[in-house]
């Protein structure tokens, strides 16, 4: 049985159809929020049968979470698509992608042996035997390096800053991190010891599992979050970090509710929400420690622009902010693209699944971040990042980086 | 049920692909802003003008219902296929054909979402002044079938006010053209008159030819909050009485505002008994002259506090709450049931104190909010259609809020239509004759009767 109790709010407004991505591309109303709300009611009521195909409509959804901001009656959306995504699941299976990806993010040892495959892979073979590769609609020479070694086994456990320490603070580093972004690691260790702070880099930590909680697969999450929650929990430290907005999601909102769903007793997760900040949230709340130590009078101001990843926006919140924290750094000129608040339409497996929709979204985006005429485009989500960077053209003269790395750049050389 | 042969000639017109009779599309059709539902045959997305045409032909042959939808946000049933059918999807006939400043018309597909049109004409410094609360989302053909209004209306007026030409497919499948591109033209009977609030009762709009208004200068919003709700009324009769239009005059009473608060927390003042909304635009000399002309009489009729916006992100915030006000409400109870009654501004008073005496005789949930600059008034029920003692209070409540507004010279529905939730009333506000009047319009234009059927005509 389907508990859809969320379904009842809904006043049927269409609202929520304004702002979902998947919708305004396909203008078909059976992949809209509110019939997803409405389809799940039908589903709770005996109305309509279980199937393959309702799997189908309710994998087009990117889990942006726009409809629930949008949605002026209160519906939570996520944890009643999740709740159906995980009966249909149950049933009718996960495609194999799905399937590999789970198994890989709930077993460590194994994720970082595929790695290890797929660095060669991506980084010799395909570099030199098959260049023009495409992955769905994204040119494989688009997609980013990996990291040599896990950031995490290049990190000594402690790393202290010079002089007084301000705090500890620990890093929960995301796969994407970990695996491929590793320049983004190293920025917000030199950001964060440059402020002061002494970084802790827990050896333990696993996958947030956020995929996993948002296709329902809540059962194989269960030992993730609970293993980061003990992890992660050192009562002595300053503030948790996370340089990935879905990460930050997952520790700040999911990992309650999914607690919640399974049965256990959520106060652990709350707590540990409370002292988990993203590192440009944090940069901005502590501005006052990184400013003297940032290039006062660079020669070229930078343009940068942003664009709102929906986990930072939606999930946590952090609306505004980092546009702010970008606007305060001397060297920067940020000028806002006029989507900056739409989703990009990658969606962690979305954009596997349906590359068409996805790349016509982020074709949209790219236009309108070029009109800026920004040379960095920032942005804290690596799945935004991926998607972005993939979607550019050769000749496109914007780069895609982290908030933080627009940071770090401005550092002064004696740092 | 849809036949086989009738699926088989839509398949040979239009791509398979746009043809949806699987249970979840259906599913997902079978419902709009109103609460009853009705599961159509089929679902299928056109794409151009003669792709409608060949489907009208086929479900007039065949004695199909077509049921014509846009965004489905109307709040009175309009979309919802009560006899099955076809549902004809027209959000993906979706372009902006084209915009001419100069000669003040903007040509559109019907699938076109109003805030699409919005934006395109912004920096053209013109508008389409329409705005129903579903704005961002409905579509210009949802909005002509409809007859759409929205707070500034009051100022502008509604949909009708601004067709200039429509392309509109029959029954039969024929195409008719109607009005021109011209701001001027008296060649035949206006296409407003009839399709306009038609509901798709009468044809599908392929393609409408709309009247655009160049930007006002200046806008400025007032926020008026009163101990006693009377005096809003009184305050809206004095500022109208004057002479003084204001682009959008919006009551809240203290129900919704604490609605508002609880769900959005936005500083409304949750102990005053009513809000008025005002906003004027014009030149910039005029806009702040026409402010302080209704500040001084809403002080004179007991204002408790006035706040003033001067920027448009001010009036913005301050618009917010009103805007979503449909979802807050809904956030009370499951079902909640927005009235239109309408009434001459000067009745207002005598009908906002009716409809509270009608609710409180009924005892059941009832808050007034509406644009109150044109009388035209929403009181909102909140109900839950589960409780059947109630849903009987509310279906006599209903009644008699129709009945008080005929009897103070209104009418049934101001803009959002007859549709399913108000035609068993119908007979209140028209008689005998003027009724059968309109069923001749439409067995002229739908003898086989297949568009819309059970709706108001």
């Amino acid at each position: 049985m389907l508990n859809a109790n969320e379904a009842y709010n809904c006043g049927r407004c269409g609202l929520c159809l304004t702002t979902c991505p998947v919708y305004r591309q396909e203008f078909d109303e059976t992949v809209s929020p509110r019939s997803k709300v409405q389809l799940a009611r039908l589903v709770a009521e005996g109305r309509l049968a279980q199937s393959p195909q309702l799997m189908e409509v309710f994998s087009m959804c990117i889990n942006c979470g726009n409809c629930t901001a949008a949605c002026p009656a209160g519906v939570l959306h996520g944890p009643l698509f999740m709740r159906l995504r995980s009966l249909l699941g149950d049933q009718f299976g996960h495609s194999w992608t799905m399937r590999l990806l789970f198994h890989l993010l709930t077993h460590e040892q194994q994720l970082l042996l595929s790695a290890r495959i797929a660095r060669f892979g991506r980084n010799v073979i395909f570099e030199k035997l098959a260049a023009d590769l495409m992955i769905g609609t994204i040119k494989l020479k688009n997609t980013p390096h990996m990291n040599r070694e896990p950031f995490r086994a290049q990190m000594p456990p402690v790393i202290n800053p010079e002089g007084a320490v301000k705090g500890t603070i620990v890093y929960f580093v995301g796969c994407a991190t970990n695996l491929t972004f590793g320049s983004i690691g190293w920025a917000v260790v030199q950001v964060l010891t440059t402020m002061g702070f002494r970084v802790v880099v827990p050896k333990d930590q696993v996958c947030c599992a956020l995929p996993l909680i948002m296709h329902g697969a809540l059962e194989k999450a269960r030992e993730n979050i609970l293993t980061n929650i003990r992890v992660l929990g050192d009562p002595d430290s300053t503030a948790i970090i996370v340089d990935c907005a879905t990460c930050g999601s997952a520790l700040r909102k999911e990992y309650k509710q999914a607690l919640g769903e399974l049965g256990h007793a959520t106060r652990a997760a709350e707590s540990l929400a409370r002292k988990v900040f993203d590192i440009s949230e944090f940069v901005y709340q502590h501005f006052d420690l990184i400013a003297p130590y940032l290039i006062n009078t660079p020669e070229q101001p930078e343009t940068v622009t942003y664009h709102s990843p929906c986990h930072l926006r939606n999930a946590q919140g952090i609306k505004g902010i980092v546009e702010q924290m970008l606007s305060r750094l001397p060297g920067v000129k940020y000028v806002p693209s006029k989507d900056s608040e739409s989703c990009c339409g990658a969606g962690g497996s979305f954009c596997l699944e349906h590359p068409d929709i996805t790349k016509a979204i982020a074709g949209e985006k790219i236009r309108n971040a070029k009109a800026t005429g920004a040379s960095f485009w920032a942005t804290g989500c690596p799945g935004c990042n991926l998607n972005l960077s993939a979607n550019l053209e050769a000749a496109d003269e914007i780069r895609v980086v982290h908030p933080i790395q627009v940071v770090a750049r401005l550092l002064r050389k004696d740092q | 049920m849809i036949s086989n042969k009738t699926l088989s000639k839509l398949r040979k017109v239009l791509d398979p692909g746009r043809i949806k009779t699987d249970a979840i599309s259906r599913s997902a059709h079978s419902f709009d802003g109103y609460v009853v539902e009705g599961v159509p045959d089929a679902v299928v997305f056109p794409t151009k003008t003669e792709e409608v045409s060949k489907i009208m032909e086929i479900a007039s042959m065949d004695r199909v219902p077509v049921t014509a939808r846009g965004a489905g946000t109307n709040l009175s049933g309009g979309s919802i296929p009560l006899k099955g059918g076809l549902v004809l999807c027209l959000t993906q006939m979706n372009k902006i054909v084209e915009i001419a400043p100069a000669d003040r018309y903007a040509i559109v597909e019907p699938g076109v979402v109003n805030a699409d049109l919005q934006q395109a004409l912004s920096p053209l410094n013109f508008f389409f002044p329409p705005d129903p609360s579903s704005y961002s989302v409905s579509t210009i053909g949802g909005n002509i079938a409809e007859d759409a209004g929205g707070p500034r209306c009051l100022k502008y007026g509604v949909t009708h006010d601004y067709i200039l030409g429509l392309e509109v497919v029959l029954s039969s499948g024929k195409i008719i053209r109607l009005g021109s591109r011209n701001v001027k033209d008296v060649t035949g009977y206006r296409p407003a008159g009839l399709f306009c609030g038609s509901e798709g009762t009468l044809g599908i709009v392929t393609e409408a030819t709309l009247k655009i208004v160049p930007m006002p200068k200046a806008r400025r919003t007032a926020m008026i909050c009163y101990a006693d709700l009377d005096d809003t009324a009184k305050t809206v009769v004095s500022v109208i009485g004057v002479g003084i239009i204001p682009a959008a005059m919006e009551l809240m009473d203290n129900t919704v505002i604490n609605l508002i608060e609880d769900a959005m927390q936005i500083g409304l003042p949750r102990d005053v008994e009513g809000i008025l909304l005002v906003d004027v635009d014009g030149a910039e000399e005029s806009v702040d002259k026409e402010l302080a002309q209704i500040v001084e009489f809403a002080r004179a009729n007991n204002a408790k506090e006035i706040k003033v916006a001067n920027t448009s992100a001010e009036s913005d915030a301050l618009w917010k709450g009103r805007r979503s006000v449909y979802g807050v409400l809904n956030r009370l109870s499951p079902t909640t049931i927005v009235e239109d009654a309408t009434v001459p501004v000067s009745k207002i008073p005598a009908m906002i104190r009716g409809c509270r005496g009608i609710a409180h005789k009924h005892s059941i949930t009832l808050s007034i909010l509406g644009h109150a600059g044109d009388g035209n008034l929403h009181p909102c029920i909140n109900t839950d259609t589960r409780d059947k003692s109630e849903a009987h209070r509310v279906e006599e409540a209903i009644k008699e809020i129709f009945q008080l507004a005929i009897d103070l010279g209104g009418c049934l529905s101001g803009e959002h239509g007859i549709g399913l939730a108000k035609s068993p009333f119908l007979p209140m506000g028209m008689d005998t004759d003027s009724r059968e009047f309109l069923s001749i319009i439409k067995k002229a234009i739908d003898p086989c009767n297949i568009l819309n059927p059970g709706k108001f005509a």
